[in-house]
């Protein structure tokens, strides 16, 4: 069973509180889970990984020392060859047609492409006041964020996705995956002592 | 030649063998049912919906959204607003919608609020639809559409009329707004079966002299002032969604469970069912670790039964040597002994299994709604078997042994 932790609102949010229509709310974030959805439509299968910065390069804070900066980008860099990542079955015949990684911060959080609809967000954009903020660094929470979309010549043939990441990174936990395909949808759990999912019969 | 000394020897002791065939096909039954029923939970939960992306409900968990739109399990926290409904449909990854509203109940059947689109989009088993099998879909404002359990607990036919009450176990009925059975749906085995639906403006009429969960003491609205009114729905408990491509669900789950102006929840139906399946799979566990040690319980039985038989056989073995066979063959004889009664257990557990099902079947559908499938064994029965079989005769080794001391100190000559 899992219990999913809730973070209190980060500082830049609580801005919104002024305005009262504005609904305060906050992603899960869970030290040790990743989140990997996978969608599978026709012949295109995509990927698209979230995983806590802790899992990966173990620390969560806005990188400022050389080595920290190193490492995310180490960490960026490892994933942008996906088989570092995952792997699929060669028979499969899939070719990587587009991918997209990223290192989302929280301060980021309203990165929505939908940035218009918070015409609110800007009056509150007075990040003086928050002078205080460096102060809790510490609580400061980020996720990278990676998506892989393929396009195979023989789909039917992905029976298991194994996963390297548990090798790759040595920080990480679990990934919870959500699985859909014209067959329907579908939950697994992954862990490092059997990094790989079971697809068969599901595409 | 040894295989009819056996059988003859086994039938000598008819009744104790008897009773160890007994006890072991009871057992192997046991665990076989229970893996039955295991095995039938997990299609019968899974084949409730389908082809249905996400399911979009107030902000819950996901497990508990999924009770209370599909399986009419417990309660809604909250509703969601139209507003929010329209905002999810308008955006263009969405194909399809169907909006559902819960709450109100007859005669312990729970009431469902919707359109007739439910019936189009509803899909279950590997896409089945619904149907009906007698009367119309909704078209006046007073029709429902009952399953066919409801039909057949409270012998309603099309044309009966049926009053509809407030809440789940409330003693205050919509009396003044009576509805009339307009059509039965075709059997489902899901819970579909005991839902009565009526239209979401239906919801809302009967609701209009109601306010805050109460009714307006002395208002009470003629039904012909009711029926010219605008009833279009405030808000609805859930709704079922499709969207155009896989490919554009998880992006569009992320943008409702962000909406900022209500909290919303959406879920992947097969997600929230295999998290569900998760937290049953503990007592599903448990009951296979029962049947398990019970199975290993016989296998033990079996052996102190051939055990304490083995003072009594001396005489027999002593029979056997004299007619030439080696204390090996005596072994081999026991060995067999166990591999004749596990096999005939075997046979006898799945005759057993056949009936019970046969008779309980059913019950069982009725009951809990779950459909147990009288089919063939499957190979997974077919490898418990022969593994069963292997540990009997492994087992069985340990009195052989015994048996084989025993031959060689006695000889042919018994010093009891």
């Amino acid at each position: 069973m899992k219990y999913i932790i809730y973070i209190l609102i980060s500082f830049n949010l609580m801005t919104f509180t002024i305005s009262a229509e504005e609904t305060r709310q906050v992603d899960k974030h869970e030290h040790g889970v990743g989140e990997l959805n996978i969608a599978v439509e026709g012949s295109t299968i995509e990927f698209e990984f979230m995983i806590p910065g802790a899992d990966i390069v173990g620390f969560e804070y806005v990188a400022k020392s050389d080595e920290d900066i190193a490492k995310i980008n180490q960490a960026l860099k490892t994933f942008d060859d996906y088989t570092n990542i995952f792997t699929l079955p060669s028979n499969s015949l899939c070719e990587l047609n587009g991918q997209k990684v990223a290192l989302k911060e929280e301060d980021e959080h309203d990165e929505h492409d939908d940035h218009d609809e918070h015409d609110d967000h800007d009056e509150h954009d007075d990040h003086d006041e928050h002078d205080d903020h460096d102060e809790h660094a510490e609580e400061n929470h980020n996720e990278f964020y990676a998506k892989y979309s393929f396009e195979c010549g023989n789909i039917n043939a992905i029976k298991e996705v194994n996963f390297p990441y548990f090798a790759t990174f040595t920080n990480s936990g679990e990934l919870e995956v959500q699985f859909i395909s014209n067959m329907g949808s579908t939950s697994f759990e992954v862990e490092g002592d059997e990094p790989l999912i079971n697809t068969d019969g599901k595409i | 030649m040894l295989l009819k000394l056996t059988f003859n020897s086994l039938y000598a002791r008819l009744l104790t063998v008897g009773m160890t065939v007994f006890a072991i096909s009871l057992s192997l039954m046991l665990y076989m049912s229970v893996e039955k029923l295991r095995t039938s939970a997990y299609t019968s939960f899974t084949d409730t919906i389908s082809q249905t992306d996400l399911i979009v409900g107030a902000r819950t968990s996901s497990v508990q959204l999924l009770l209370y739109s599909v399986f009419r399990i417990g309660n809604a926290t909250n509703n969601i607003t139209w507003e929010s409904y329209e905002d999810v449909i308008d955006k263009k990854e969405v194909a399809w919608s169907v909006p559902i509203s819960l709450g109100d109940s007859h005669k312990g059947f729970r009431v469902m609020g919707t359109n007739n689109e439910f019936f189009k989009r509803y899909k279950f088993r590997g896409g089945q639809s619904v149907e009906l099998e007698q009367g119309n879909s909704l078209d006046d404002l007073y029709d429902v559409i009952i399953g066919a359990g409801v039909a057949e607990k409270l012998n309603y036919s099309v044309g009966t009329p049926l009053i509809v009450s407030h809440g789940l176990q409330s003693f205050s009925d919509h009396d003044d707004q009576p509805f009339r059975v307009s059509g039965i749906l075709a059997k489902t085995g899901t819970p579909v079966d005991n839902t009565v639906i009526v239209s979401l403006e239906a919801i809302e009429a009967i609701h209009v002299d109601w306010s805050t969960g109460a009714k307006i003491p002395g208002q009470i609205t003629p039904v012909e002032e009711i029926r010219q009114m605008d009833l279009s729905p405030k808000n609805i408990t859930a709704a079922l969604i499709g969207v155009n491509s896989k490919l554009q669900i998880f992006q569009l789950q992320r943008w409702i469970n962000e909406y900022p102006e209500e909290s919303l929840s959406s879920i992947l139906p097969g997600v929230a069912l295999q998290e569900l399946w998760r937290i049953v799979g503990v007592v599903e566990n448990l009951l296979l670790g029962i049947s398990v040690t019970v199975i290993f319980t016989t296998l033990i039985g079996m052996t102190a039964i051939i055990f304490s038989s083995l003072n009594e056989r001396r005489r027999e073995m002593a029979i056997w040597r004299a007619m030439g066979a080696s204390p090996k063959v005596v072994i081999g004889l026991l060995m067999l002994e166990a591999f004749i009664i596990s096999v005939m257990s075997i046979i006898l557990s799945t005759l057993m299994l056949f009936l019970t099902l046969y008779v309980l079947q059913p019950w069982i559908d009725n009951t809990y709604g779950i459909l147990v499938n009288i089919e063939m064994l499957a190979v997974k029965d077919i490898y418990i078997f022969m593994l069963f079989i292997i540990a009997a005769s492994l087992v069985s080794l340990i009195p052989a042994i015994r048996a084989y001391w025993f031959s060689i100190n006695d000889g042919m000559t018994i010093k009891i």
